[in-house]
C-alpha cells in the first residue's frame, strides 16, 4: 500500500491512494472532527479529475462518532451529486453497527476489504446499494 | 420460529446499541460545549453531532441577533453559503414559541408551524424538516433546523425527545456565550471610560507641573526631569510598575507648594533673607497640604512631597527626620531633586558638571543623601552609559557626554557600602 501526498488539496490529510479510476481514502479518526469535512473537497476534486469511484476504507478507524457520520453523509451526497460511486470497506463490527443504527448500511455497498471494493467484487457484506 | 426470535433479538440489540450511540453523542456534546474551544467551532461541532445522530445532510443553527432583531445562521452544513438568510419573527410568535419546548415538524400544518409566518418560507428554501427552539429561562435564543433523514425514514417520537435533549445542551452553550459577550461589552465600555479618566488625570497633573515650572524661569522642565529620574531610580531599586507610576507622579508634583511662594523669591539671584528663606522652605509643607486633600490611586505622594528636603543626618526640613524615618520615596526624591538642581543653571550660579555634581553627592554621603539610594543611582547611570538598558533616561537629559572610563574612575572614589 502506498500513500501519496497532494500538496494543498486537503491540509493535514494525506492518507489516500489512486488505483486506476478509483481513489481509496483512509479516513482513520480524522473523520470524527469537523475538519474531516475537508474530505468532501477531496472527493469532489478527484471526481472532477475523471475518477469514477471513491472507496472509503475504515480499517484504520477505531470508532465513528456522530460527527463522523455527518461528515460521511456529506461525502456521499457530494459523490452522488457528481454521479460518482462511493463504497465502504474494512469496517470493524462496532463501525458496522453505527452505520446500521443511522441507516447507512441500507444505502451504501459495504465490502470486507478495499481490494474487494476496488475490484467491485459482488461479495458485499452489507445490503445492496440504491445508488 | 427461531428465525423470528433471532430477528427480534437483533432488533433489541440494535436499539440498545442505538441508545448507547446516542448516549455517547450526548456525552460528547456535553464535553464539547464546556470545552474552551472557540464558540464558532463548538457550535459547528454541536450541529454535526445533531446531524450525525439523525443522519441528516442539511442543517443550520440560528442565533438571535439583538441589533438586527432577527435569527441569523451561526453554523450550517450542506447548505452552501446561507450567511444572508435571516429569520424574522414577531414578538407574539416568539412569546408563543417559548412555551413550545418540543421540536416542531415543519411538514405538518399543526399549531406552532403557522406562528413562523415568513420565516417558514425561508426554512422551506433550506429544505428544513425539523425545527428545535433553543430556549433558556423563557428566552428564545435561537433554532436548530435540520432536513429529513438521509435514509428517508420518518422522525419518531424517540427522535423528537433526543433532538429536544440535544437542543437543551446547545441552548446552554448559546446562553453562556451571550452572557460572556455582554460581559465583554461591559468590560470594554468600562475600560474605555477608565482610560479616558486616566488620560484626564495625567493631563491635569502635567498641567500642574507646567504651572509649577512656569513660576521659575530657571527650572523649566525640572519637574519632568525629577519625575523621570525618580521613576528610573525606583525601577532600578526593584519597585513594581504601580509603585514606579506613583513616584513618577510624585516627581511631577513635588514642588507644587512653590505655587504659593512669591515669584521674586524663587527667581532671586542674590542670597535670600531669613524671611525669604522661610518662605521658600515652606513649599514642602504647602505642597503636602495641597496634595493630602487629593485621593491618589498611589500611596505616599503627599509625604514624598513633604519630606523631599529632609537629610539622612536629621538636618533637613520641615520635620528634621533621620534616615529610617524619611519615607523611601522622599529619600529618592531628595537625591534626584538635588542632582537636577546641581546639573542645571540657577539664578545664583551656572550649572555644575556631572563630575562636580557627583563629588557633591559623595561629600554629602550619609549626611544629606542615603547610600541605599545613591548606589542604585550610580548603578543605573553606569548601565545607561554602557548602553545596557533599552531606553536610557538620565544620561540623555544631561547637558554633557559621559564616558565609561571617566565614570568608573569617578565612582571608584565612592565609599563602599
Amino acid at each position: 500500500m502506498w500513500k501519496k501526498e497532494t500538496a494543498g488539496m486537503v491540509k493535514r490529510y494525506k492518507n489516500f491512494k489512486e488505483v486506476g479510476e478509483t481513489v481509496v481514502l483512509y479516513p482513520d479518526n480524522y473523520i470524527n472532527d469537523i475538519e474531516g469535512e475537508k474530505l468532501e473537497e477531496l472527493c469532489t476534486s478527484y471526481l472532477e479529475r475523471g475518477f469514477k469511484k471513491v472507496v472509503i476504507d475504515f480499517s484504520e478507524t477505531d470508532i465513528i462518532n456522530s460527527i463522523g457520520v455527518s461528515v460521511l453523509i456529506g461525502m456521499i451526497e457530494k459523490v452522488r451529486d457528481m454521479n460518482g460511486n462511493i463504497l465502504f470497506s474494512g469496517l470493524k463490527q462496532v463501525n458496522y453497527d453505527v452505520f446500521s443504527i443511522v441507516g447507512l448500511t441500507k444505502h451504501i455497498m459495504i465490502y470486507e476489504t478495499e481490494e474487494d471494493a476496488i475490484g467491485g467484487n459482488a461479495k458485499a457484506s452489507g445490503a445492496v446499494t440504491t445508488a | 420460529m427461531s428465525e423470528i426470535l433471532e430477528e427480534a433479538m437483533t432488533e433489541a440489540e440494535l436499539s440498545l446499541e442505538k441508545l448507547l450511540f446516542n448516549l455517547s453523542t450526548l456525552a460528547e456534546l456535553g464535553e464539547e460545549i464546556t470545552s474552551p474551544k472557540d464558540f464558532t467551532r463548538v457550535v459547528k461541532s454541536a450541529l454535526y453531532m445533531v446531524m450525525g445522530s439523525f443522519s441528516c445532510s442539511k442543517g443550520a443553527i440560528f442565533q438571535y441577533d439583538h441589533d438586527r432583531g432577527s435569527f441569523d445562521p451561526i453554523a450550517s452544513k450542506g447548505l452552501g453559503d446561507i450567511g444572508g438568510v435571516r429569520l424574522k419573527l414577531g414578538p407574539n410568535a416568539i412569546s408563543e414559541l417559548v412555551k413550545h419546548k418540543e421540536p416542531i415538524d415543519l411538514s405538518s400544518d399543526a399549531y406552532p408551524v403557522a406562528l413562523l409566518g415568513a420565516a417558514r418560507e425561508e426554512l422551506a428554501k433550506l429544505d428544513a424538516r425539523m425545527l428545535a427552539c433553543l430556549i433558556v429561562k423563557d428566552e428564545l435564543l435561537g433554532f436548530i433546523a435540520i432536513n429529513g433523514k438521509f435514509t428517508g425514514e420518518p422522525f419518531t417520537q424517540y427522535d423528537g425527545q433526543l433532538l429536544s435533549v440535544m437542543s437543551q445542551h446547545i441552548s446552554f452553550s448559546l446562553h453562556s456565550h451571550s452572557l460572556l459577550m455582554k460581559l465583554m461589552h461591559k468590560y470594554t465600555e468600562n475600560k474605555n471610560l477608565y482610560d479616558n479618566l486616566r488620560r484626564i488625570y495625567y493631563d491635569t497633573i502635567h498641567a500642574f507641573a507646567a504651572a509649577i515650572d512656569a513660576k521659575d524661569s530657571y527650572t523649566r522642565g525640572h519637574s519632568h526631569r525629577v519625575s523621570a529620574y525618580s521613576a528610573v531610580l525606583a525601577r532600578e531599586m526593584g519597585w513594581d510598575n504601580d509603585e514606579v507610576e506613583g513616584i513618577r507622579i510624585a516627581g511631577l508634583l513635588h514642588d507644587i507648594g512653590k505655587i504659593a511662594v512669591d515669584k521674586t523669591i524663587i527667581n532671586k539671584a542674590s542670597p535670600l533673607t531669613s524671611y525669604e528663606c522661610r518662605e521658600l522652605n515652606s513649599h514642602p509643607v504647602i505642597g503636602y497640604e495641597i496634595l493630602s486633600k487629593i485621593k491618589f490611586p498611589w500611596k505616599g505622594i503627599p509625604m514624598t512631597t513633604r519630606n523631599h528636603h529632609e537629610k539622612v543626618d536629621g538636618s533637613g526640613y520641615p520635620d528634621r527626620l533621620k534616615k529610617g524615618d524619611i519615607p523611601i520615596g522622599a529619600r529618592i526624591m531628595a537625591l534626584v531633586d538635588a542632582f537636577d538642581a546641581m546639573t542645571t543653571d540657577r539664578p545664583y550660579r551656572p550649572r555644575l558638571s556631572f563630575n562636580e555634581a557627583m563629588d557633591e553627592v559623595k561629600d554629602n554621603w550619609n549626611k544629606q543623601f542615603d547610600p541605599d539610594v545613591v548606589y542604585p543611582f550610580i548603578s543605573v547611570i553606569k548601565k545607561e552609559v554602557k548602553r545596557e538598558v533599552d531606553n536610557p533616561t538620565i544620561v540623555p537629559l544631561l547637558q554633557e557626554q559621559l564616558d565609561a572610563v571617566t565614570l568608573n574612575r569617578l565612582f571608584e572614589g565612592f565609599p563602599r557600602a
